[in-house]
Protein backbone atom coordinates (compact mmCIF):
# COMPACT_ATOMS: atom_id res chain seq x y z
CA UNK A 1 0.00 0.00 0.00
CA UNK A 2 2.77 1.96 0.99
CA UNK A 3 4.36 2.16 -2.37
CA UNK A 4 1.44 3.49 -4.07
CA UNK A 5 0.74 6.34 -2.14
CA UNK A 6 2.58 9.59 -3.51
CA UNK A 7 5.07 11.79 -1.35
CA UNK A 8 3.53 14.94 -0.71
CA UNK A 9 5.72 17.74 -2.41
CA UNK A 10 8.53 19.65 -0.02
CA UNK A 11 11.30 21.45 -0.98
CA UNK A 12 9.37 22.27 -4.12
CA UNK A 13 6.83 24.22 -2.54
CA UNK A 14 8.35 25.22 0.72
CA UNK A 15 8.79 28.93 1.34
CA UNK A 16 12.12 30.22 2.03
CA UNK A 17 13.10 31.79 5.47
CA UNK A 18 16.32 33.66 6.14
CA UNK A 19 16.92 31.20 9.18
CA UNK A 20 16.93 28.30 6.04
CA UNK A 21 18.61 30.28 3.81
CA UNK A 22 21.68 30.63 5.82
CA UNK A 23 21.56 27.29 7.31
CA UNK A 24 22.07 25.66 3.57
CA UNK A 25 24.17 28.37 2.41
CA UNK A 26 26.31 27.27 5.90
CA UNK A 27 26.51 24.25 4.61
CA UNK A 28 27.70 25.08 0.80
CA UNK A 29 30.39 27.50 1.68
CA UNK A 30 31.85 25.08 4.50
CA UNK A 31 31.81 22.58 1.28
CA UNK A 32 33.67 25.31 -0.94
CA UNK A 33 36.18 26.22 1.78
CA UNK A 34 37.41 22.43 1.99
CA UNK A 35 38.05 23.02 -1.69
CA UNK A 36 39.66 26.78 -1.13
CA UNK A 37 42.06 25.29 1.92
CA UNK A 38 43.02 22.25 -0.40
CA UNK A 39 43.82 24.39 -3.13
CA UNK A 40 45.84 27.18 -0.92
CA UNK A 41 47.57 23.93 0.10
CA UNK A 42 48.55 23.34 -3.22
CA UNK A 43 49.63 26.40 -3.82
CA UNK A 44 52.05 26.91 -1.32
CA UNK A 45 53.52 23.57 -2.03
CA UNK A 46 54.14 24.52 -5.71
CA UNK A 47 55.75 27.87 -4.53
CA UNK A 48 58.00 25.92 -2.75
CA UNK A 49 59.65 24.97 -6.62
CA UNK A 50 60.71 28.11 -7.13
CA UNK A 51 60.21 31.61 -7.87
CA UNK A 52 59.13 30.89 -11.33
CA UNK A 53 56.36 29.35 -10.50
CA UNK A 54 55.11 32.42 -8.18
CA UNK A 55 55.39 34.28 -11.24
CA UNK A 56 52.91 31.83 -13.07
CA UNK A 57 50.32 32.28 -10.20
CA UNK A 58 50.77 35.93 -9.35
CA UNK A 59 49.91 36.20 -12.99
CA UNK A 60 47.00 34.04 -13.15
CA UNK A 61 45.06 36.04 -10.01
CA UNK A 62 45.81 39.14 -12.01
CA UNK A 63 43.28 37.40 -14.70
CA UNK A 64 39.04 37.56 -14.35
CA UNK A 65 39.05 34.21 -13.11
CA UNK A 66 42.03 34.53 -10.82
CA UNK A 67 40.60 37.79 -9.10
CA UNK A 68 37.10 36.19 -8.69
CA UNK A 69 38.59 32.89 -7.12
CA UNK A 70 39.95 35.46 -4.68
CA UNK A 71 36.79 37.58 -4.10
CA UNK A 72 34.95 34.26 -3.91
CA UNK A 73 37.04 32.70 -1.46
CA UNK A 74 37.03 36.05 0.88
CA UNK A 75 33.80 35.95 1.08
CA UNK A 76 32.98 32.20 1.61
CA UNK A 77 35.50 32.13 4.69
CA UNK A 78 33.50 35.76 5.71
CA UNK A 79 30.32 33.90 5.28
CA UNK A 80 31.52 31.06 7.35
CA UNK A 81 32.92 32.73 10.31
CA UNK A 82 30.19 34.74 10.68
CA UNK A 83 27.50 31.97 10.81
CA UNK A 84 29.72 30.15 13.28
CA UNK A 85 29.68 32.80 15.62
CA UNK A 86 25.58 33.09 15.11
CA UNK A 87 26.21 28.79 16.07
CA UNK A 88 27.92 29.14 18.92
CA UNK A 89 25.80 31.91 20.61
CA UNK A 90 22.96 29.18 20.00
CA UNK A 91 25.13 26.35 21.27
CA UNK A 92 24.99 28.41 24.27
CA UNK A 93 21.35 28.66 24.06
CA UNK A 94 20.94 32.47 23.38
CA UNK A 95 19.32 34.18 20.39
CA UNK A 96 16.16 31.54 19.15
CA UNK A 97 13.86 33.77 18.97
CA UNK A 98 12.34 34.17 15.65
CA UNK A 99 12.84 38.15 15.87
CA UNK A 100 16.62 37.21 17.23
CA UNK A 101 17.44 34.40 14.45
CA UNK A 102 16.07 36.75 11.65
CA UNK A 103 18.19 39.52 12.81
CA UNK A 104 21.19 37.52 13.22
CA UNK A 105 20.53 35.89 9.76
CA UNK A 106 20.51 39.00 7.95
CA UNK A 107 23.32 40.18 10.04
CA UNK A 108 25.35 37.39 8.66
CA UNK A 109 24.48 37.99 5.31
CA UNK A 110 25.55 41.54 5.06
CA UNK A 111 28.43 40.77 7.38
CA UNK A 112 29.95 38.71 4.81
CA UNK A 113 29.76 41.12 2.49
CA UNK A 114 30.91 44.03 4.28
CA UNK A 115 33.87 41.97 5.63
CA UNK A 116 34.83 40.66 1.98
CA UNK A 117 34.91 44.55 0.98
CA UNK A 118 36.87 45.06 4.20
CA UNK A 119 39.45 42.40 3.40
CA UNK A 120 39.39 43.22 -0.63
CA UNK A 121 40.68 47.14 0.75
CA UNK A 122 42.96 46.02 2.97
CA UNK A 123 44.72 43.43 -0.05
CA UNK A 124 44.54 46.79 -1.95
CA UNK A 125 45.76 49.05 0.30
CA UNK A 126 49.01 46.59 0.90
CA UNK A 127 50.11 45.74 -2.95
CA UNK B 1 19.07 10.07 2.24
CA UNK B 2 18.25 13.46 0.79
CA UNK B 3 16.35 13.54 -2.25
CA UNK B 4 15.46 16.54 -3.84
CA UNK B 5 12.61 15.54 -6.71
CA UNK B 6 9.78 13.94 -5.98
CA UNK B 7 9.02 9.60 -7.15
CA UNK B 8 7.85 8.94 -10.27
CA UNK B 9 4.12 8.31 -9.14
CA UNK B 10 3.88 12.03 -7.16
CA UNK B 11 4.83 13.93 -9.47
CA UNK B 12 1.66 16.54 -9.89
CA UNK B 13 -0.13 17.28 -12.87
CA UNK B 14 -2.97 19.93 -13.60
CA UNK B 15 -6.25 19.34 -12.60
CA UNK B 16 -9.99 20.36 -12.97
CA UNK B 17 -10.36 24.11 -13.22
CA UNK B 18 -14.10 24.71 -11.21
CA UNK B 19 -15.67 27.91 -12.51
CA UNK B 20 -17.44 30.24 -9.93
CA UNK B 21 -21.36 29.81 -10.33
CA UNK B 22 -22.50 32.04 -8.07
CA UNK B 23 -21.77 35.64 -10.05
CA UNK B 24 -19.84 36.68 -7.17
CA UNK B 25 -17.72 40.10 -7.90
CA UNK B 26 -15.14 39.00 -5.27
CA UNK B 27 -13.88 35.57 -6.73
CA UNK B 28 -10.26 34.03 -5.41
CA UNK B 29 -8.54 31.38 -6.96
CA UNK B 30 -7.89 28.56 -4.75
CA UNK B 31 -5.66 25.29 -5.57
CA UNK B 32 -5.78 22.53 -4.17
CA UNK B 33 -3.74 19.24 -3.65
CA UNK B 34 -5.74 16.15 -4.86
CA UNK B 35 -5.09 12.66 -4.35
CA UNK B 36 -7.60 9.95 -5.18
CA UNK B 37 -6.64 6.35 -3.36
CA UNK B 38 -9.36 4.16 -5.82
CA UNK B 39 -7.74 4.77 -9.14
CA UNK B 40 -3.91 4.87 -10.40
CA UNK B 41 -3.80 8.58 -11.55
CA UNK B 42 -1.19 10.80 -10.41
CA UNK B 43 -1.92 13.82 -7.53
CA UNK B 44 -3.21 16.96 -9.14
CA UNK B 45 -4.01 20.41 -8.67
CA UNK B 46 -7.73 21.59 -8.37
CA UNK B 47 -8.40 25.26 -8.97
CA UNK B 48 -12.01 26.25 -7.49
CA UNK B 49 -13.13 30.01 -7.79
CA UNK B 50 -14.53 30.47 -4.63
CA UNK B 51 -16.95 33.66 -3.81
CA UNK B 52 -14.82 35.40 -1.25
CA UNK B 53 -18.58 37.12 -0.30
CA UNK B 54 -20.25 35.02 1.72
CA UNK B 55 -16.43 32.90 3.33
CA UNK B 56 -15.53 33.87 6.76
CA UNK B 57 -12.20 34.96 7.37
CA UNK B 58 -9.81 31.49 7.62
CA UNK B 59 -8.31 29.09 5.16
CA UNK B 60 -10.40 26.27 6.80
CA UNK B 61 -13.67 28.10 5.94
CA UNK B 62 -12.57 28.25 2.08
CA UNK B 63 -12.33 24.36 2.52
CA UNK B 64 -15.30 23.50 3.68
CA UNK B 65 -17.36 26.35 1.42
CA UNK B 66 -15.37 23.88 -1.23
CA UNK B 67 -16.59 20.62 0.50
CA UNK B 68 -19.90 22.00 1.29
CA UNK B 69 -20.87 24.45 -2.16
CA UNK B 70 -19.16 22.90 -4.79
CA UNK B 71 -16.93 19.35 -4.58
CA UNK B 72 -18.22 17.03 -1.92
CA UNK B 73 -15.01 14.80 -2.62
CA UNK B 74 -12.52 16.82 -0.93
CA UNK B 75 -10.89 15.06 1.62
CA UNK B 76 -9.05 17.01 4.94
CA UNK B 77 -8.62 16.41 8.64
CA UNK B 78 -10.67 19.16 10.59
CA UNK B 79 -12.08 18.56 14.27
CA UNK B 80 -12.34 21.58 16.75
CA UNK B 81 -11.60 24.53 14.25
CA UNK B 82 -10.05 26.58 17.01
CA UNK B 83 -6.45 25.23 17.06
CA UNK B 84 -6.47 23.22 19.79
CA UNK B 85 -6.80 19.70 18.25
CA UNK B 86 -4.16 19.83 15.49
CA UNK B 87 -6.21 17.89 13.12
CA UNK B 88 -6.31 20.70 10.26
CA UNK B 89 -2.56 20.88 10.16
CA UNK B 90 -1.55 21.11 6.53
CA UNK B 91 0.66 23.56 3.66
CA UNK B 92 -0.81 26.85 3.20
CA UNK B 93 1.11 29.36 0.70
CA UNK B 94 4.49 27.51 1.42
CA UNK B 95 4.24 27.57 5.09
CA UNK B 96 2.78 24.79 7.32
CA UNK B 97 -0.11 25.71 9.73
CA UNK B 98 -3.26 25.29 11.29
CA UNK B 99 -6.13 25.76 8.51
CA UNK B 100 -8.47 27.23 11.03
CA UNK B 101 -6.04 29.92 12.86
CA UNK B 102 -4.59 31.06 9.27
CA UNK B 103 -6.19 33.84 8.18
CA UNK B 104 -7.31 33.86 3.90
CA UNK B 105 -6.46 37.77 3.83
CA UNK B 106 -2.68 37.13 4.93
CA UNK B 107 -1.84 35.36 1.89
CA UNK B 108 -1.60 37.45 -1.42
CA UNK B 109 -2.40 36.24 -4.86
CA UNK B 110 -4.14 32.58 -5.58
CA UNK B 111 -4.26 30.53 -2.72
CA UNK B 112 -2.26 27.26 -2.63
CA UNK B 113 -3.07 24.60 -0.54
CA UNK B 114 -0.63 21.37 -0.19
CA UNK B 115 -0.82 18.55 2.71
CA UNK B 116 2.30 18.24 5.12
CA UNK B 117 5.71 18.23 2.87
CA UNK B 118 7.25 14.84 2.47
CA UNK B 119 4.59 12.23 4.23
CA UNK B 120 2.69 9.54 2.28
CA UNK B 121 -0.57 10.85 1.22
CA UNK B 122 -3.55 8.79 2.08
CA UNK B 123 -5.96 11.11 0.33
CA UNK B 124 -6.40 14.64 -1.15
CA UNK B 125 -4.62 16.50 2.16
CA UNK B 126 -4.74 14.26 4.46
CA UNK B 127 -1.28 12.62 5.31
CA UNK B 128 0.11 9.85 6.86
CA UNK B 129 1.70 10.62 10.37
CA UNK B 130 1.98 7.37 11.51
CA UNK B 131 5.94 6.96 12.01
CA UNK B 132 5.51 10.11 13.92
CA UNK B 133 3.40 8.46 16.37
CA UNK B 134 5.72 5.61 16.70
CA UNK B 135 8.54 8.02 17.16
CA UNK B 136 6.49 9.87 19.54
CA UNK B 137 5.81 6.78 21.83
CA UNK B 138 9.66 6.08 22.02
CA UNK B 139 10.32 8.97 23.95
CA UNK B 140 7.91 7.58 26.49
CA UNK B 141 5.47 10.62 27.26
CA UNK B 142 4.14 9.79 30.49
CA UNK B 143 5.32 10.47 34.17
CA UNK B 144 7.65 8.08 35.48
CA UNK B 145 7.83 7.80 39.19
CA UNK B 146 8.45 5.68 41.81
CA UNK B 147 6.75 7.97 44.40
CA UNK B 148 3.23 6.07 45.12
CA UNK B 149 1.67 8.88 47.16
CA UNK B 150 -2.34 9.40 47.91
CA UNK B 151 -1.77 12.65 47.81
CA UNK B 152 -0.86 14.96 44.52
CA UNK B 153 2.16 15.28 43.20
CA UNK B 154 3.35 19.09 43.85
CA UNK B 155 5.85 21.18 41.80
CA UNK B 156 7.01 24.64 43.10
CA UNK B 157 6.15 27.40 40.81
CA UNK B 158 9.98 27.77 39.41
CA UNK B 159 9.78 23.88 38.37
CA UNK B 160 6.44 23.98 36.70
CA UNK B 161 6.98 27.34 34.86
CA UNK B 162 9.77 25.13 33.08
CA UNK B 163 6.97 23.50 31.29
CA UNK B 164 5.48 26.52 29.70
CA UNK B 165 6.17 26.79 26.22
CA UNK B 166 6.33 22.64 26.33
CA UNK B 167 3.08 21.63 27.67
CA UNK B 168 0.77 23.68 25.37
CA UNK B 169 2.13 21.22 22.53
CA UNK B 170 -0.87 20.09 20.16
CA UNK B 171 1.20 17.61 18.24
CA UNK B 172 0.14 19.15 14.86
CA UNK B 173 3.09 17.92 13.20
CA UNK B 174 3.85 21.36 11.41
CA UNK B 175 7.61 21.69 12.85
CA UNK B 176 8.30 18.24 12.12
CA UNK B 177 6.97 18.32 8.30
CA UNK B 178 8.47 22.30 8.32
CA UNK B 179 12.06 20.88 8.80
CA UNK B 180 14.46 19.36 5.66
CA UNK B 181 16.63 17.48 8.20
CA UNK B 182 13.16 15.39 9.05
CA UNK B 183 12.44 15.06 5.49
CA UNK B 184 15.52 13.43 4.54
CA UNK B 185 15.88 11.02 7.72
CA UNK B 186 12.59 11.39 8.84
CA UNK B 187 12.93 7.53 9.80
CA UNK B 188 15.72 8.16 11.95
CA UNK B 189 16.02 11.69 13.28
CA UNK B 190 12.96 12.16 16.00
CA UNK B 191 11.92 15.93 14.82
CA UNK B 192 11.07 18.37 15.97
CA UNK B 193 8.02 17.52 17.52
CA UNK B 194 8.65 14.63 19.70
CA UNK B 195 11.99 15.73 20.69
CA UNK B 196 10.12 19.27 22.22
CA UNK B 197 7.73 16.32 23.54
CA UNK B 198 11.07 14.44 24.79
CA UNK B 199 12.51 18.33 26.55
CA UNK B 200 9.18 18.46 28.19
CA UNK B 201 9.39 15.04 30.31
CA UNK B 202 13.11 15.88 30.80
CA UNK B 203 12.81 19.18 32.74
CA UNK B 204 9.36 17.45 34.25
CA UNK B 205 10.70 17.63 38.11
CA UNK B 206 8.54 15.38 39.12
CA UNK B 207 9.72 13.21 36.62
CA UNK B 208 12.39 10.29 38.12
CA UNK B 209 13.91 9.08 34.49
CA UNK B 210 15.75 12.00 33.14
CA UNK B 211 18.88 10.19 33.47
CA UNK B 212 17.86 7.72 31.08
CA UNK B 213 15.83 10.10 29.09
CA UNK B 214 19.09 11.97 28.08
CA UNK B 215 20.82 8.68 27.15
CA UNK B 216 18.17 7.43 24.87
CA UNK B 217 17.75 10.66 23.24
CA UNK B 218 21.72 11.03 22.58
CA UNK B 219 22.03 10.02 19.41
CA UNK B 220 23.69 10.85 16.18
CA UNK B 221 20.48 10.40 14.14
CA UNK B 222 18.11 10.99 16.72
CA UNK B 223 18.74 14.40 17.95
CA UNK B 224 22.02 15.67 16.30
CA UNK B 225 20.59 15.90 12.98
CA UNK B 226 19.22 18.69 13.98
CA UNK B 227 21.07 21.64 12.65
CA UNK B 228 19.01 24.62 13.09
CA UNK B 229 17.06 25.30 10.07
CA UNK B 230 14.68 26.64 12.47
CA UNK B 231 11.78 26.11 9.99
CA UNK B 232 9.96 24.25 13.02
CA UNK B 233 10.26 27.49 15.09
CA UNK B 234 9.13 29.34 12.13
CA UNK B 235 5.96 27.16 11.70
CA UNK B 236 4.52 26.56 14.75
CA UNK B 237 0.95 27.35 15.28
CA UNK B 238 1.01 27.80 18.77
CA UNK B 239 4.10 29.79 19.14
CA UNK B 240 6.36 27.51 20.47
CA UNK B 241 10.11 26.87 20.01
CA UNK B 242 11.27 23.37 19.15
CA UNK B 243 14.83 24.69 18.27
CA UNK B 244 15.48 26.09 21.47
CA UNK B 245 14.14 22.61 23.27
CA UNK B 246 16.28 20.65 21.01
CA UNK B 247 19.19 22.72 21.38
CA UNK B 248 18.45 22.77 25.49
CA UNK B 249 18.65 18.83 24.99
CA UNK B 250 22.27 19.48 23.46
CA UNK B 251 23.26 21.60 26.05
CA UNK B 252 22.45 19.16 28.87
CA UNK B 253 23.86 16.40 27.26
CA UNK B 254 27.20 18.45 26.87
CA UNK B 255 27.49 19.83 30.58
CA UNK B 256 25.73 16.92 32.28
Amino acid sequence: MKDKNPLSPHIQIYSWHISSLVSISHRITGIINIFIITLVCCWLAYLLLGSKNYEIIFNFFGTYIGKFLIVGSVWSFSFQALSEIRHLFWDLGFGFEIKTSNITGVLVIFGSFILTIFFILIKNSLL
Amino acid sequence: MVQINLPKNSKIQKGKYYKDNTGSNNIRKVNVYRWDPSNEENPRIDTYEVDMNNCPSKVLDILNKIKNEIDPSLAYRRSCSHGVCGSCAMNMDGKNGLACTKSHSEIKGDINIYPLPHLKVLKDLIGDLSILYKQYESVEPWLKTSKKSEKENIQSMEDRSKLDGLYECIMCACCSTACPSYWWNGEKYLGPAVLLQAYRWIVDSRDEDRKERLKKVADELKLYRCHTIMNCTNACPKGLNPAKAIASIKKMLATS
